[in-house]
């Protein structure tokens, strides 16, 4: 009976991180692909590893009980049966919800999805003054800001690298100068973000002190890195900067671009970083305070993230990139012929800083959203050939659906379980708490 | 749906160069139009009225191409009706050697031996002005990758500042054939003479559709 329960939760999990990768992982990764910086099967390369990355080393040794704090675990404190039941009916409501919306064809995010998902099972279990609303505000408040931050983001990068290289008279050579800059910039933030999380989930128990001290060496240690890479991109970069000169200006052009392709690619192996960073958790952190309340029979605020759960996020995602993240890839490889090199550069740093700073700051947000505010950024600083603004009122739309349905979805689920007693068969499968 | 797929539209600028070749490609037939009526080839006038006709219809289709995959929710590095205005003047160059084309064809009209030099250059200056349009217009999408600044616009702008001297150049070698026919009238038949004006306005129209179509590239430049 255990392993039937263990089973399930498992199975649901699986789900919530095949619809991740059939779905999310293709806008993150579409820039760099429709701009040939990389071919589908790069593509699903580099997300199979760096999203598994970014899962393990930024997303989370140690996850909240309930995602994000959406609602106070005190006032399920004595019954650790429906917790567990709930987080059960959230994540599998998020995922069935991600799964029409996808068949619906609406643009939607795994983010919001749990997120609303979550507060749904709350208000239903433990009434509405259980869920944290200035929590849930905050959260909310960060699907505003997120792509508006992208955007700004994006506007910037891209202005610097007009400014830098392509306005220049002679832009291959001011190319291959800028290069270590935009490595030095776009590893810095990983690093960054991978370091001082990292490290600081080490120390948790630690004083603030060395938290502190520990903080002030990953930076060192960041910055170190960055400047490594960066000589090394130098190293690599050198023998583009005699090509210029004899060359037209519409020549050096295209050579820029060819230049911009690795780093178009370092950039998206960042935003697949951030992404499995700020998505993946969302699959694997319900599963794991499931299966930890089922070993203990008590609910605790954080609980624990085993490795082989990760690496079952990290599975999942890689099976639904194969399955049917794959045909969207090369969908949008097809469809989008209009981004060049260096806009899917600058909108992957943009996207992939905004998302990393988000997680930072415990804000869950849509990297979908903040990949469609940097190219919008881009858009606005006269980047691209035309962009679609009508876009922006769907991810607006996205989220107003997103959380009301996939609440509801939960609510229902949980109403249905309750009914058939499955929270009462869980209670009985857990060890009896003195 | 993806968000991301949704996002992009169509550039125009590959198919405004696209367009640009295929106004160019009618425009380089009018010296040969023009050989083809001294040398009363008539003939050759047909296949090559034949041939502008037919090229002035592609570039029609990537005009229309352009137009229908520029719905008003996008946005452009360029205003809108600067593009629209642009791609319109870009057109006229195009009409203009096909009623070149067309005045040739419809009368068997038979160009003076003392004249025949002072056409010839006449035609020559004016391909010149759009040859010299053609230039710039061609690096529309370098342009749009530098987003119409930096060191390739000014180079877009220094090409396209030699239009107004090739324009003017064109209207005063215009006004002199014009006085050279009007001193060979007693020579010439009215009909003649009528056609004559015909081959110099379409023309002169031509050099001005280019220059027009310079002004409007430089506008979209300058605007940013």
């Amino acid at each position: 009976m255990e392993w039937l329960v263990t089973g399930g939760a498992v199975a649901v999990c699986l789900y919530m991180a095949w619809t991740i990768g059939a779905n999310d992982v293709a806008n993150s990764m579409g820039a760099p692909v429709g701009a040939g910086c990389i071919t589908v099967k790069q593509a699903i390369l580099i997300a199979a590893i760096f999203e598994f990355a970014g899962s393990v080393l930024v997303g989370t040794d140690v996850t909240d009980t309930i995602r994000k704090s959406i609602v106070e675990p005190t006032a399920l404190a004595g019954r650790p049966e429906v917790l567990c039941l709930g987080m059960a009916c959230a994540l599998l409501a998020s995922a069935l919800w991600l799964h029409v919306a996808t068949f619906l064809g609406m643009p939607v995010s795994t983010t919001h999805s749990i997120v609303g998902a979550v507060a749904g099972f709350g208000v239903v279990a433990a009434g509405v003054h259980s869920v944290h609303w200035g929590r849930m505000g905050e959260i909310v408040a960060s699907w505003f800001i997120s792509p508006v931050a992208g955007l700004a983001l994006g506007y910037l990068i891209f202005k610097f690298i007009l400014r830098s290289v392509l306005t220049k008279a002679q832009p291959l050579p001011a190319a291959v100068r800028m290069t270590p800059f935009i490595v030095l910039l776009t590893t810095l933030v990983v690093a960054l973000a991978t370091i001082y999380d990292g490290l600081k989930n080490l120390i948790r128990k630690e004083s603030p002190l060395a938290a502190y001290l520990t903080g002030g060496r990953a930076v060192v240690v960041s910055v170190i890195i960055a400047l490594a890479a960066a000589a090394l991109s130098w190293l690599l970069m050198r023998r583009y900067a005699r090509k210029g000169g004899k060359l037209s200006i519409p020549e050096q052009l295209r050579w820029v671009e060819r230049v911009f392709v690795p780093l178009a690619v370092m950039a998206a192996c960042s935003v697949s970083f951030a992404h499995g960073a700020n998505d993946v958790a969302n699959a694997v952190g319900p599963l794991a305070a499931v299966l930890d309340i089922l070993k203990s029979g008590k609910v605790v605020p954080q609980v624990i993230v085993p490795f082989w759960i990760l690496a079952l996020g990290g599975l999942g995602i890689v099976l639904g990139l194969a399955t049917y993240g794959y045909t969207v890839m090369r969908t949008i490889g097809k469809e989008i012929t209009e981004i060049t090199p260096s806009r899917a550069m600058a909108a992957s740093i943009a996207a992939a800083a905004t998302v990393l700073a988000c997680t930072r700051l415990g804000l869950p947000v849509s990297t979908s959203h903040c990949v469609v505010g940097a190219v919008l950024g881009i858009g606005l600083a006269r980047g691209l050939g035309a962009v679609n603004r009508r876009v922006t009122r769907n991810i607006f739309g996205s989220w107003l659906a997103t959380v009301p349905a996939a609440a509801g979805m939960a609510m229902l689920l949980f109403v249905l379980g309750h009914h058939l007693g499955l929270d009462a068969l869980l209670k009985q499968l857990m060890p009896a708490v003195p | 749906m993806s968000l991301i797929r949704e996002l992009f539209g169509k550039s125009p600028f590959g198919p405004l160069v696209e367009h640009a070749r295929k106004v160019h490609e009618c425009v380089k037939l009018v010296r040969p139009l023009m050989e083809a009526c001294v040398r009363e080839d008539w003939e050759a006038i047909h296949r090559l009225q034949d041939t502008v006709t037919k090229l002035e219809y592609e570039a029609d289709v990537v005009k229309h191409e352009i137009r229908d995959h520029l719905p008003r929710r996008y946005f452009l590095p360029v205003s809108r009706p600067d593009l629209d205005r642009y791609l319109h003047c870009q057109d006229n160059i195009a009409d203009a050697a096909q009623d070149f084309a067309v005045v040739l064809l419809i009368r068997r009209t038979k160009i003076h031996p003392a004249l025949v030099q002072g056409f010839l250059d006449f035609v020559d200056q004016v391909v010149l002005v759009s040859e010299t349009l053609m230039g710039a217009a061609t690096e529309l999408e370098a342009l749009a990758e530098t987003s119409f600044g930096g060191a390739e616009a000014e180079s877009v702008l220094k090409k396209i500042s030699g239009l107004g001297e090739g324009e003017w150049k064109a209207d005063r070698m215009q006004r002199k054939l014009s006085q050279h026919i009007y001193s060979l009238e007693k020579e010439l038949d009215p009909i003649t003479v009528i056609f004559y004006e015909k081959f110099l306005q379409t023309l002169s129209a031509l050099a001005n559709a280019a220059e027009n179509t310079g002004d409007m590239l430089r506008t979209m430049i300058v605007k940013g």
